[in-house]
C-alpha cells in the first residue's frame, strides 16, 4: 500500500474534508499538479477546477473548487478554499447562465483592470461548473 | 385617576407588546446559537490562513506596500445592522466609527465610509458623512462568503488605484451574549503579529508560480478572510444583543403588568365603594 499523508480541506464554514490520502490532484497556477507523501514544503494558489483525492488506489472524493490556497508544511497538506462543492452536488443546469453572465461582464473589460482577474475567474469557474461531468474521473 | 376600561386597554397593550418581545427573543437565541457555530466552523480556516498569510505577506512588502503617491485617505467599513431593538448595539458601534474618523481627521487623513446595514447607512447619511459603498439588506445571514467577498474587493481595489492608505473595519466583537464590545480593525496595512518581542517563525516555501504572483493572491485571500470573520463576529453579536435587549424588555413588560393590575383592582375597588357611598346616601335621604 502507498503512502499517505495528512490532508486537510478547509472552508470558512467548517472542515470539508480531513483524513490521511494518498495523492491530491488540484488545478494550480500553472496547471494540474499532484502531491504525494514527503512532499517539499510548497505553496500555490489554486485555480478554479477539481481537486481528487486518492486513498487506497482509488477516488475517495472530488469537489469543485473555485480558488484558493494549497499549502503543504512537515509533510502535511492544507488546502484552502472560500467553497467547495461535491463534485455530484454541482447544479450543472445554472452553470450556462454562469458563464454567460461572466463573459459579458469580462468582454468589455480590460486585462489590465483590476477586476479582471476576478472575473476571469468567476468565468472559468462557470466553465468548469458545466463540464463537471468530464472533469469528474470517479466512475459514479 | 385613569378610567378602568383605560387601564384594561393599556395591560392588553402591554401584553401583546409582551408576547412579540418574547418571540423576538427565542428567534435571536437560536439565531445567536447559529451564528456562534459558523464564528466557531471559521476558526480553523482563519487559523490556517493566517499562518500562510503571516509567513508569506510581510516576505514581500513591495507587494502589500500602499500604491505610490496614494491619498492620505482611509476605507472604513462599518458592519451594523439592518434593524433596530437590539439594545445599544448600534449606537455603541457608530460612536466608536466616528471617534476613529474623528482622531484620523485630526492627523489629516480623509476618511470614506463603507455602509453595512442600514442602521449604519442611515446614520452616516444623516451625519453627512462621505460614503463610497453600502451593502444593505442583508438578511437573513450577514456573513456570507459572497459579501465578504465583495468588501474585499472593494478594499483591493481602492489599494491598488492609490485612492487609500488604510483600511479598517469597524464591527462589535463578540464575548457573551451579554457582551459585545466595538472594535476598530486595521486591515491594510498588513502589520507584523505581536510575538512578545519574538519574531515570528516563517516557513521557507517552494513557491509556485513566483512570490510576486502569489502574495496577490494571498493578500485576497486574507482581506476576505479578515473581513468574513468580522461580519461572523458582528452577526453574533447582533443576536446576543438582541437577546438581552428582548429579555430585559420582556421582563419590563411583566412588571408594567403586575403595576398595572394592581392599579386596575384598585379603580375598580374605587368604583365600587363609590356605588356603594351613593346607594347609601340614596337610602338615607329617602329615609331623612
Amino acid at each position: 500500500m502507498a503512502t499517505t499523508f495528512p490532508f486537510r480541506l478547509i472552508t470558512p464554514t467548517g472542515i470539508v474534508y480531513e483524513g490521511p490520502v494518498e495523492q491530491a490532484v488540484a488545478i494550480g497556477a500553472l496547471g494540474e499538479f499532484g502531491i504525494l507523501a514527503e512532499h517539499a514544503d510548497y505553496i500555490t494558489a489554486i485555480a478554479p477546477g477539481m481537486l481528487t483525492l486518492y486513498t487506497g488506489g482509488a477516488i475517495a472524493d472530488e469537489y469543485l473548487l473555485s480558488g484558493g490556497l494549497a499549502e503543504v508544511k512537515d509533510g502535511s497538506m492544507t488546502i484552502l478554499a472560500l467553497d467547495a462543492e461535491p463534485s455530484t452536488a454541482v447544479d450543472t443546469a445554472a452553470a450556462a447562465s454562469e458563464i454567460r453572465a461572466a463573459e459579458e461582464k469580462i468582454a468589455g473589460m480590460s486585462s489590465y483592470d483590476p477586476a479582471y482577474a476576478e472575473a476571469d475567474q468567476a468565468l472559468r469557474l462557470a466553465r468548469a461548473r458545466e463540464n463537471v461531468a468530464q472533469l469528474r474521473r470517479a466512475a459514479h | 385617576m385613569a378610567t378602568l376600561k383605560a387601564i384594561r386597554r393599556r395591560i392588553s397593550s402591554v401584553k401583546s407588546t409582551q408576547q412579540i418581545t418574547r418571540a423576538m427573543k427565542l428567534v435571536a437565541a437560536s439565531r445567536l446559537r447559529r451564528a456562534q457555530e459558523a464564528l466557531l466552523n471559521a476558526r480553523p480556516y482563519h487559523e490556517a490562513l493566517k499562518r500562510v498569510s503571516d509567513s508569506l505577506l510581510l516576505s514581500a512588502p513591495e507587494v502589500t506596500a500602499p500604491a505610490e503617491n496614494a491619498k492620505p485617505a482611509i476605507l472604513m467599513v462599518v458592519a451594523a445592522s439592518d434593524r433596530g431593538l437590539c439594545g445599544g448595539y448600534n449606537s455603541n458601534l457608530l460612536r466608536m466609527a466616528e471617534e476613529t474618523a474623528r482622531s484620523a481627521r485630526a492627523r489629516g487623513i480623509e476618511v470614506k465610509f463603507f455602509a453595512v446595514g442600514r442602521k449604519a447607512l442611515d446614520h452616516l447619511r444623516r451625519t453627512g458623512q462621505p460614503i463610497e459603498a453600502e451593502r444593505i439588506n442583508n438578511a437573513p445571514r450577514l456573513a456570507t462568503v459572497g459579501l465578504a467577498r465583495d468588501i474585499a474587493a472593494r478594499i483591493l481595489s481602492d489599494w491598488r488605484t492609490g485612492a487609500i492608505v488604510e483600511a479598517g473595519v469597524v464591527y462589535n466583537s463578540f464575548h457573551s451574549a451579554l457582551s459585545q464590545r466595538p472594535t476598530y480593525e486595521k486591515l491594510l496595512p498588513v502589520e507584523e503579529p505581536e510575538t512578545a518581542g519574538q519574531p515570528a517563525a516563517r516557513t521557507e516555501y517552494l513557491i509556485e508560480p513566483s512570490a510576486a504572483e502569489l502574495v496577490p493572491v494571498v493578500l485576497r485571500s486574507y482581506l476576505e478572510a479578515a473581513v468574513l470573520h468580522a461580519l461572523l463576529e458582528a452577526e453574533a453579536s447582533e443576536h446576543g444583543a438582541r437577546m438581552t435587549a428582548m429579555d430585559a424588555a420582556t421582563n419590563n413588560a411583566v412588571e408594567m403588568i403586575s403595576r398595572l393590575t394592581l392599579e386596575m383592582n384598585r379603580a375598580r375597588q374605587a368604583t365600587i365603594t363609590k356605588e356603594l357611598m351613593d346607594i347609601v346616601g340614596g337610602a338615607e335621604a329617602l329615609r331623612g
